[in-house]
């Protein structure tokens, strides 16, 4: 395989993860509320995911903990940020304390436990096209599933009724109210989506990628999943990108050194990060505008 | 090991904070016991939560909280222990303060810690080891501050050349900061003599910083002590503590006003930086020696919790920084005793944070 081609492959496999927690980061924010908690929620739904597979043997099993610990984690995030008026990145960042310390406590009679882990399964004619089967065709059934899962909440947040509300809950708080609806209960509904897909993206890293549990084994993706999230300007699509992207990156450590070349891993470490602060260097200026309003409040906030 | 004492260090904070509650029109004593006994309710709340967790896993909550409680706070030990751990949180909750004034969000305190370490370690390895006392630690500290303020510098240009938020990416530059750490401890400094994990070569005993009397605390934590009252000084009586708090309150009259916002959020950031960096250095001179794989490691993330928890009053600031070393310590008590793995302390801070957060005290601090 030739090194962009793996890299692209590698973009997939490495980005779906992060992509089903931007995806639900973006249900999230478009309801008005960011949640740091979400690389908690991945790492709830790796651990819970690998627990449910190694107990049941079904792959499928494991990714519905999964995904559940991950909803129950996010709507701890909710109800302190909707209930208590708390500080979104304060509170999302002590979830992600509560679910370290969860997973140790949990985590450590897992590390050794045999999973059966989600199989790569190679989709018969398309994943005999050049490059494009390479890249998409030849991979575990959530990774699929993610293929699903953009067009779907894409059209759920921007051609459905349900969608229009769930922004508005984003934007304009008191003209939902106006009408009789129930932004806080929306706004509920959008957090613990996001934390599920968070937790299903940690069920894919757990059970179908790294098929290895292991102490904090999510390092930032979620927190990536975020800064995606901001970059793509909350667009489904656009987060798909961001997420492949950040994927590629992270597969050219190991491609750089299976070909031998001498860069210090270290150095090769850290590009994942200096993409994504590059990327939204480039693109400056330019998703901010159509952020929501509820949003815009959480990151130019007065201290107190 | 009982009969060594360190009778100073802990009452210290606690004078300070009284006179600085008092001044702003009389206390009301009503509305503060209303707070404290929230407080004391939602704390109370995570140690039973905490305890139904330790339960599940199997351990007896009340042996292991007996033995946190003895094990932490009734040995001068550990009391020592608490105050080490203490040092470099504060430096890292202060970092939070000082920005926050201004409206930023510094979540990079992770990687501005270990650039301090970096920027210490750097002039040991630069200058060698031959240096006076009087001359390495100084320099040794200011190469942690410029480490601290350089990185926290970064942050600030992105934010204000490129409207990127100052919160995603002192996040992301935490990753970087461990990155160029790690690639100096497996490569370019990584001492040859080290048997084991890979480390820097430990800087050497005329240059690290000297213990309290003849206890295990080093006088980092004296500079914790000093760098709050300053924090608080700048942020409370001087102008450009003033134009600091402005600028948060509401950037775009600041700017009408005539203040150079940018600036300010430049200096904000800067000083936040070098606060950490500052940390990051007494870390390795006065506790580690070395740059070693998980140096600090979480201690910039529990910083600023801390200054959330205290609402970014500068002195209340270093006595949260000092309670989540408290419970941090408890932690290793329950590896120890319990059987637990270190990190389920994350749990308990977590809870009593969630607490504190969501009931305790709120809406005081508005006008701080």
């Amino acid at each position: 395989m030739n090194l962009g081609l793996e890299l692209m492959a590698g973009g997939v496999r490495g980005g779906t993860s992060i992509l089903y927690a931007g995806l639900g980061e973006t249900v999230s924010e478009r309801a008005g509320v960011v949640n740091l908690g979400i690389e908690g929620s991945m790492l709830c739904g790796a651990l819970a995911a690998y627990a449910a597979n190694a107990a049941s043997g079904n792959p499928w099993i494991g990714a519905l903990a999964g995904a559940a610990a991950g909803g129950a984690l996010a709507l701890v995030h909710a109800f302190f940020v909707l209930n208590r008026k708390t500080n979104q990145l304060a509170t999302g960042l002590v979830i992600l304390f509560l679910a370290l310390g969860i997973t140790s406590l949990f985590g450590a009679a897992y590390v050794d436990e045999i999973i059966t882990p989600f199989t790569i399964w190679e989709v018969p004619l398309l994943s005999s096209i050049p490059w494009i089967g390479d890249i998409f065709f030849k991979a575990d059934p959530l990774t699929y599933l993610s293929y699903f899962m953009v067009p779907l909440i894409w059209w759920v947040l921007f051609r459905t009724r349900w969608g229009l509300m769930l922004r508005g809950a984003g934007e304009r708080t008191e003209v939902l109210r106006t009408y009789g609806h129930r932004p806080q209960a929306l706004q509920y509904v959008a957090v613990v989506i996001g934390g599920l897909m968070a937790g299903i993206g940690g069920a894919q890293l757990s059970t179908a990628y790294a098929n290895a549990w292991f102490e904090n084994m999510v390092q930032g993706r979620g927190f990536i999943a975020v800064a995606v999230v901001i970059f793509a300007a909350r667009q489904p699509f656009k987060v798909m990108a961001g997420s492949y992207l950040f994927g590629a990156a992270l597969a050219l450590s190991p491609a750089l050194q299976a070909r031998g070349v001498s860069i210090n891993q270290f150095a090769l470490n850290a590009v994942p990060y200096v993409a994504t602060l590059l990327v939204l260097m480039l693109l400056a200026r330019r998703g901010s505008d159509d952020a929501p309003e509820g949003l815009k409040k959480v990151f130019e906030m007065s201290p107190g | 090991m009982t009969a060594t004492l360190s009778p100073p260090p802990a009452p210290t904070p606690t004078p300070q904070a009284v006179p600085e509650v008092a001044p702003r029109r009389g206390p009301n004593w009503r509305k503060i016991a209303i707070a404290l006994g929230r407080t004391l309710v939602a704390v109370g709340g995570a140690i039973v939560i905490f305890g139904a967790f330790m339960q599940m896993k199997g351990a007896n909550p009340i042996d292991a909280y007996r033995s946190m409680w003895e094990s932490t706070l009734q040995s001068s030990d550990s009391i020592e222990q608490i105050l080490v751990k203490a040092t470099p949180l504060i430096f890292a909750a202060l970092a939070v303060t000082v920005p926050a004034r201004a409206g930023l969000v510094n979540v990079g305190g992770e990687g501005q810690l270990v650039m301090g370490g970096v920027g210490g370690a750097a002039v040991v390895q630069w200058l060698g080891t031959g240096l006076p006392i009087g001359l390495a630690l100084p320099l040794m500290a200011l190469g942690g501050i410029i480490g601290g303020a350089l990185f926290a510098g970064i942050a600030a240009l992105l934010k204000l050349k490129f409207d990127i938020n100052e919160a995603v990416s002192t996040l992301l530059l935490n990753y970087v900061a461990v990155d160029v750490m790690l690639f100096l401890i497996y490569d370019a400094w990584k001492d040859p003599n080290g048997s084991g994990q890979p480390a820097t070569a430990p800087v050497p005993t005329n240059e690290q910083l000297p213990l309290i009397g003849n206890s295990s605390v080093h006088l980092g934590f004296v500079l914790a002590i000093v760098a709050t009252g300053l924090v608080w000084f700048a942020l409370t009586r001087t102008s450009w503590g003033f134009k600091l708090s402005v600028v948060g309150g509401n950037p775009e009259a600041a700017r009408q006003a005539g203040l150079k916002v940018g600036l300010l959020l430049l200096s904000a950031m800067l000083v936040g930086g070098a606060l950490a960096g500052l940390g990051g250095f007494t870390q390795l001179a006065g506790v580690e020696h070395k740059l070693r794989p998980g140096y600090l490691l979480t201690y910039g993330y529990i910083g600023f919790l801390a200054s959330w928890l205290a609402r970014h009053h500068p002195i209340r600031v270093a006595l949260a920084a000092t309670l989540l070393a408290a419970i941090a310590v408890g932690g290793d008590s329950l590896q120890l005793d319990s059987a637990l793995p270190a990190a389920s302390v994350n749990v308990l801070m977590a809870l009593v944070l969630l607490g504190v957060f969501g009931w305790g005290g709120k809406r005081k601090a508005v006008a701080a």
